[in-house]
């Protein structure tokens, strides 16, 4: 897919582990887990809310879009 | 979800018996069918209670015997697509694109069960038949509600397949 989630280097900017979020805006480890590792299929408004409060950021902080990323995974 | 198991093992048991019926309700149709081209006097007389049966009488009977042989396969998907649909209400997940495609065929010969009931109703109205066939509109409510719950089924499936790795 060409979205990509950038929660990874969102975290390690914050010095927060994925427990920690996951404690703090109530959505539970595996869930996290998949959107970090860019497994999720779509993300609910509400999830990007209390991520984008608990870390202080912008969802397009979290977020990004690059095609090269597609072409690569059809490769 | 709560699923009443005293409800469901009732359904699987009737449905077992039915398709288990189905079979020897098969083979004695097809037996008297042949029985009534190779004895009709004597059909005629178990029947009828009389052994000179007008001929129209016995090809309005045989009629009727073919259409009840054609019913028996239409029956026969129709149960153990149910079964199957009940099964997997007792695996605890129903809502499989399976299911929608076994709602579509239970659909599709309640349509064909319900064509065979009007071949009925057209033998009986030509052939001098007291066999008490009256037209309803019930059947075919039920074919328009099967088939408008197997979409509503495929639907339901695609949605929740869309919310599958939703975070």
């Amino acid at each position: 897919m060409a979205v990509l989630v950038k929660l990874d280097d969102m975290l390690h900017a914050r010095r927060m582990t994925l427990s920690e979020l996951a404690e703090r805006v109530d959505i539970t480890l595996a869930n996290l887990s998949i959107l970090k590792t860019g497994k999720a299929r779509a993300i609910r408004f509400s999830t990007l809310d209390a991520i984008c409060t608990v870390l202080a950021c912008q969802p397009g902080d979290l977020l990004a879009h690059d095609p090269a990323a597609r072409q690569e995974e059809e490769e | 979800m709560s699923v009443r198991p005293n409800l469901l093992s009732t359904t699987r048991l009737a449905l077992r018996v039915l398709i288990a019926l189905n079979i020897p309700f098969a083979i004695g149709v097809a037996g008297l069918f042949v029985v009534s081209l190779e004895a009709p006097i004597w059909l005629g007389k178990a029947l009828v209670a009389r052994a000179d049966a007008a001929p129209s009488l016995m090809t309005g009977m045989r009629l009727v015997m073919l259409i009840g042989l054609a019913g028996v396969p239409l029956a026969y998907l129709f149960l153990t697509r149910l079964l199957a649909m009940v099964d997997s209400v007792r695996d605890g997940d129903p809502f499989i694109a399976e299911n929608a495609r076994r709602l579509q065929m239970i659909a599709w010969t309640m349509l064909g069960i319900q064509g065979l009931n009007l071949a009925e109703g057209a033998v009986c109205a030509l052939f001098p038949l007291d066999l008490d066939w009256s037209p309803s509109v019930d059947g075919w409510l039920a074919v328009l509600l099967l088939f408008v719950l197997a979409r509503v089924f495929d639907i339901g499936i695609r949605m929740r397949a869309d919310l599958d790795g939703t975070v």
